[in-house]
């Protein structure tokens, strides 16, 4: 698609070509000028001051000798080879004698003046060139009229050469700026309209539109990237909210199915309070279930797009050891071994309440998914880099590799969970958390099982300023 | 017990007034924030169930208030709002007690009740139920004039049940009083506690104290 003229025309590439246009023109006069008087102006002034000395010389000769020794003069003079071009003219102009047959220039009234003119003239081998002189006239005493010039020769034709040069150079450098100041202009709305009809495909819905790239890393390709990076993000987010409705929808249903399901069966059946009351205790927990998912779905939402968290300092070696001791009956009670080895004087700038959950869901996700007889272990350690490294280990089943990041989606449970309860947004809540206090959580490996790895959670946080 | 509910949601507040009314307590409805401050200033009651989001007056500013009038009734806030910061907000205004909706209705009987039996208990040094004697000083506990030994955490649970003996106490009440934590586990760990717990005072006994109420939670009973 050929963009517009009009439309080039207002692209600020195209400004900035004319205002370098004009810088350019101006650049040339200036030089030409410079150029000008630096040459031709000089020549005339050297040539004029001898000019004027000859002048003083036969005006000299008129005094001392009249009409006649003047004549006798410049007519000598004028048949000697020189640069000096003589014309001696009655008061009314007619040419006495001098090389040529009339005044090239009106003659002056009174006082003397300077005269500067061309005129047609043999070279060498005899060929009419155009020549060039300059120097003085005016009248004598009882009003004969005389003029001595010097022919410029030569110089006069190469500075005038070097004059017409420079003029060429300025016309050919203006267009040569106008011509690139538009074709960088053209370059530039080209390569600002694929960017601009990416964001229109993008908005009519096509989200996997990318801005295309050169790959010479200038200011476009740059925009271009940090555009593709926002796009890519976008759409990572309208995929993780289509996935959530969808999961929403199946997850939510289900619960909500079975719940009026027991309502309606109690409500069928012939009336027995017994089997009713636990109807109702059934349709009470499936309501419990569902509201359980409103609130972590809602925290989440809160975690992710809240800003006035207030952060603190937090003590996350006493919180680790109590929640190690908080969730340890329980893990002996499913048969597991729950072990916590935490430094001392661990400190995360952070929000006491999430802190806590985060860590507790890492906790739980651990019990939930090993069997018994397993393993899980809390460890929480200063790395060198400062920051508060805490990790959740099991030897469970361990997730592979390839599904770790999938797993961090909100309501991404793999198949082999779908069995256990569960909403799906334990570890999307934790990394939610994580990004929240400018951390992270990084799924690895985690306890030796047999020739297998359990799963290694790692939730790194910033430490509290000192 | 006389009990004050300021709820604007009349739906809401039918239900709560059956629930409280069938718990034995008479209640007063208010349905809007203003009217609900002039009732607590005058009525005499002995509990305010309060709701956060009030039309007139909010109920934060309504405990403020109240406590700045020299008002103790306790009141209990229920609220959509139960981050941290709001339930710290609604203590530090002088609020009891600070109830995430939603909430069931055992939660909140036995929050109420919680309030009303709690408000007289001074700076006790020594507890006791039945036979069970806690010294809270010497930090011992002797069930039959025997010495029971139990771990801090330990401790600190039995402390609460016996300080609420006799109610019925929920597990979101222990877990926000004797672990200060504001989540809800997703595993049994409370019960694998008070079953630890029981083991250490009831097993060796014949009359049973901690009594697991369905559906609800435990209770210490003599």
């Amino acid at each position: 698609m050929r963009p517009r003229l009009d439309a080039l025309l207002r692209t600020t590439t195209f400004r900035l070509a004319l205002v370098q246009a004009g810088v350019v023109l101006a650049f040339v006069v200036a030089m030409l000028v410079y150029v000008y008087f630096a040459t031709v102006g000089q020549l005339i002034r050297d040539s004029n001051v001898l000019a004027d000395q000859e002048y003083a010389t036969l005006e000299r000769a008129y005094a001392e000798g009249g009409m006649r020794r003047l004549n006798q003069e410049v007519v000598e003079r004028a048949a000697r080879q020189g640069p000096f071009l003589y014309v001696l003219a009655e008061s009314n102009g007619t040419v006495v004698t001098g090389d040529f047959q009339e005044l090239p220039t009106a003659p002056a009234e009174t006082t003397p003046e300077r005269v500067d003119f061309s005129f047609e003239r043999e070279d060498e081998s005899g060929a009419q060139v155009r020549g060039r002189a300059s120097g003085r006239v005016g009248r004598l005493i009882n009003g004969p009229i005389l003029l001595v010039a010097r022919d410029l020769g030569d110089s006069a034709v190469i500075a005038g050469r070097i004059t017409q040069v420079l003029w060429t150079v300025a016309i050919v450098g203006l267009v040569v700026s106008v011509v690139s100041g538009l074709l960088a202009a053209t370059q530039a709305a080209r390569r600002a309209e694929a960017l601009s009809n990416t964001a229109r495909e993008v908005m009519s819905g096509d989200l996997t539109r990318r801005a295309p790239v050169r790959g010479v890393g200038d200011e476009f390709d740059e925009l271009a990237v940090a555009m593709n990076a926002m796009l890519d993000r976008l759409e990572r987010l309208m995929h993780t909210t289509r996935t959530a409705g969808d999961a929403i929808a199946h997850d939510l249903r289900s619960p909500l199915t079975r719940f009026r399901q027991k309502l309606e069966n109690a409500l069928e059946a012939p009336p027995d309070s017994e089997a009713d009351r636990e109807a109702l205790r059934k349709a009470v927990d499936e309501a419990d279930r569902l509201l359980g998912m409103f609130a972590a779905v809602l925290k989440l939402a809160r975690v992710e797009t809240a800003s006035n968290w207030k952060l603190h300092r937090v003590d996350a070696s006493e919180i680790l050891r109590e929640l190690a001791e908080f969730y340890e009956p329980a893990a002996e009670e499913q048969g597991l071994k729950l072990r916590a080895e935490v430094q001392d004087g661990l400190v995360v700038r952070g929000e006491h309440g999430l802190f806590t959950q985060a860590v507790s869901n890492l906790i739980e996700n651990a019990l939930k998914y090993t069997p018994t007889g397993g393993n899980v272990e809390v460890r929480a350690l200063r790395r060198p880099d400062g920051r508060i490294e805490i990790d959740v280990l099991d030897d469970g089943p361990g997730v592979p590799p390839a599904e770790r990041d999938r797993v961090l989606e909100r309501f991404v449970r793999l198949e082999t969970a779908r069995s256990t309860p569960g909403v799906g947004l334990g570890l999307s809540l934790v990394a939610a958390v994580a990004r929240l206090h400018q951390g992270g959580l990084h799924l690895r490996d985690g306890l030796p099982n047999g020739e297998k790895t359990g799963l290694g959670a790692a939730l790194v946080l910033p430490a509290a300023a000192a | 017990m006389r009990v004050l509910l300021v709820e604007d949601d009349l739906d809401m507040a039918e239900s709560l007034k059956a629930s409280l009314a069938a718990d034995s307590h008479d209640v007063d409805h208010a349905g809007d924030g203003e009217l609900g401050e002039n009732m607590a200033l005058n009525g005499g009651y002995d509990v305010i169930v309060l709701d956060r989001m009030l039309p007139k007056k909010q109920g934060v500013a309504i405990v403020r208030d109240l406590r700045g009038k020299g008002v103790s009734t306790p009141v209990l806030i229920l609220s959509a709002l139960h981050d941290e910061d709001h339930r710290i907000e609604g203590l530090n205004a002088g609020a009891n007690d600070y109830l995430g909706k939603p909430f069931s209705t055992r939660e909140l009987l036995a929050r109420v009740r919680s309030l009303w039996h709690g408000r007289d208990l001074g700076p006790a040094t020594r507890l006791q139920v039945g036979d069970l004697e806690m010294d809270l000083l010497a930090r011992t506990v002797k069930r039959d004039g025997k010495k029971l030994d139990l771990q801090p955490r330990e401790f600190r649970l039995l402390e609460y049940l016996m300080r609420h003996a006799g109610q019925t106490v929920t597990r979101k009440m222990l877990l926000e009083n004797v672990w200060d934590y504001h989540f809800d586990p997703q595993t049994n760990v409370i019960d694998v506690h008070i079953s630890r717990l029981r083991s250490k005072i009831d097993r060796d006994f014949a009359q049973t104290l901690l009594h697991t109420v369905r559906g609800s939670g435990y209770r210490l009973e003599g």
